[in-house]
C-alpha cells in the first residue's frame, strides 16, 4: 500500500526548522569571522593574541606577516582604566 | 605590571609617549598570531638562546621583568623578526598557505600537517632551519612526522609525505627506521 506521506510532513517540518536554525547559525558566525571559521575553546593566550591581531590589522581575525608593525603600533596597546569604588 | 585583568573598565588611556632615546629603537614584529605559530618553530630553532635569555631575566626578577629585560627583549625581537624576514624572502607562498590553513582550523597545527611539511622542506632547502620538538621520547616517530593525525577533522591525503630532514651522524632528531606505528 502506498507510504502515507502525509503523516510525515510534521516531521519533514520539524527537520527543516533545525535545518534553518542551524545554517542561519553557521552563516551567522561565519560572517562574524570574516568567511572563516569561528575559534574555539580560547584560553587568555589566545584572546591576548587576537586582541594583538586587532591592534596590528584592525579587526580581530585579521592576519599579516609583514615583518614590520606599522607605525603607531607601538602606542596603540591601551591601559584599561577602572573607576576607583570609594 | 599585568598583575589582574581589568574588571568593569570603561575608559583606555593611550599613552603616546616614546620611550628615551637611551634605549635603542627596535621595530616590533609585524606578524600575527597564525603566521607566528606557523614559523614557531624556525624561531625557536635560530632564537632558542635569546629566548631562553629572556625568559630566565624574566624568572629572576618577579614582578620587574618589564624594566629589568629590555635589552634581553629587544634580542629576541630582532631574532625574531630576522626569521620572519628571511622566510618571507624565500618561502612566502608556503608559508601563507600554512598560516591560512591554521587560522582555518583553530591554530590547531594537527590538522595542517601536508602545508606543514612542505613548509619545513622549504625552509629547511633555503634557510637551514629544523623543526624540532625537543623532549620527544626516543623510537618513536615524532608527532609531526606521523601519516595518520588522529584527532585530524580530514585524513592526511596519500600523496603527502612528510617531510624528515636528513641528518648529520650524531644528530638526535632521527626518525628512526624501525619507528613503531602509531594509530
Amino acid at each position: 500500500m502506498p507510504v502515507p506521506f502525509e503523516a510525515l510532513i510534521p516531521y519533514a517540518i520539524i527537520v527543516t526548522m533545525f535545518g534553518v536554525t542551524g545554517a542561519g547559525l553557521s552563516a551567522i558566525k561565519t560572517a562574524q569571522n570574516g568567511g572563516k571559521k569561528a575559534r574555539w575553546s580560547l584560553d587568555t593566550w589566545d584572546r591576548q593574541m587576537m586582541d594583538r591581531d586587532r591592534r596590528l590589522t584592525g579587526w580581530l581575525r585579521g592576519q599579516t606577516d609583514a615583518a614590520d608593525a606599522p607605525y603607531g603600533f607601538e602606542y596603540n596597546n591601551p591601559w584599561r582604566v577602572e573607576k576607583r569604588f570609594s | 605590571m599585568a598583575s589582574r585583568i581589568p574588571q568593569f573598565n570603561q575608559q583606555v588611556l593611550y599613552d603616546t609617549t616614546p620611550l628615551p632615546d637611551s634605549i635603542p629603537k627596535v621595530k616590533e614584529l609585524g606578524a600575527s598570531s597564525a603566521p607566528l605559530m606557523s614559523a614557531a618553530y624556525f624561531i625557536g630553532a635560530r632564537c632558542r638562546d635569546y629566548n631562553d635569555d629572556f625568559m630566565q631575566c624574566k624568572n629572576e626578577n618577579p614582578g620587574k621583568g618589564e624594566f629589568e629585560c629590555l635589552k634581553e627583549g629587544r634580542r629576541v625581537t630582532r631574532c625574531a623578526r630576522s626569521v620572519i624576514a628571511d622566510i618571507n624572502k624565500s618561502c612566502l607562498e608556503e608559508f601563507r598557505k600554512h598560516w591560512t590553513c591554521l587560522e582555518d582550523n583553530n591554530q590547531q597545527l594537527w590538522q595542517c600537517r601536508p602545508a606543514e611539511w612542505k613548509l619545513n622542506k622549504c625552509v629547511f632547502e633555503n634557510l637551514g632551519l629544523k623543526k624540532e620538538i625537543p623532549d620527544q621520547p626516543p623510537n618513536v616517530t615524532p608527532v609531526h612526522l606521523r601519516k595518520q593525525m588522529i584527532y585530524a577533522h580530514w585524513p592526511i591525503p596519500r600523496s603527502a609525505e612528510p617531510f624528515v630532514p636528513p641528518t648529520q651522524t650524531g644528530d638526535n632528531n632521527k626518525a628512526p627506521a624501525a619507528a613503531s606505528s602509531s594509530s
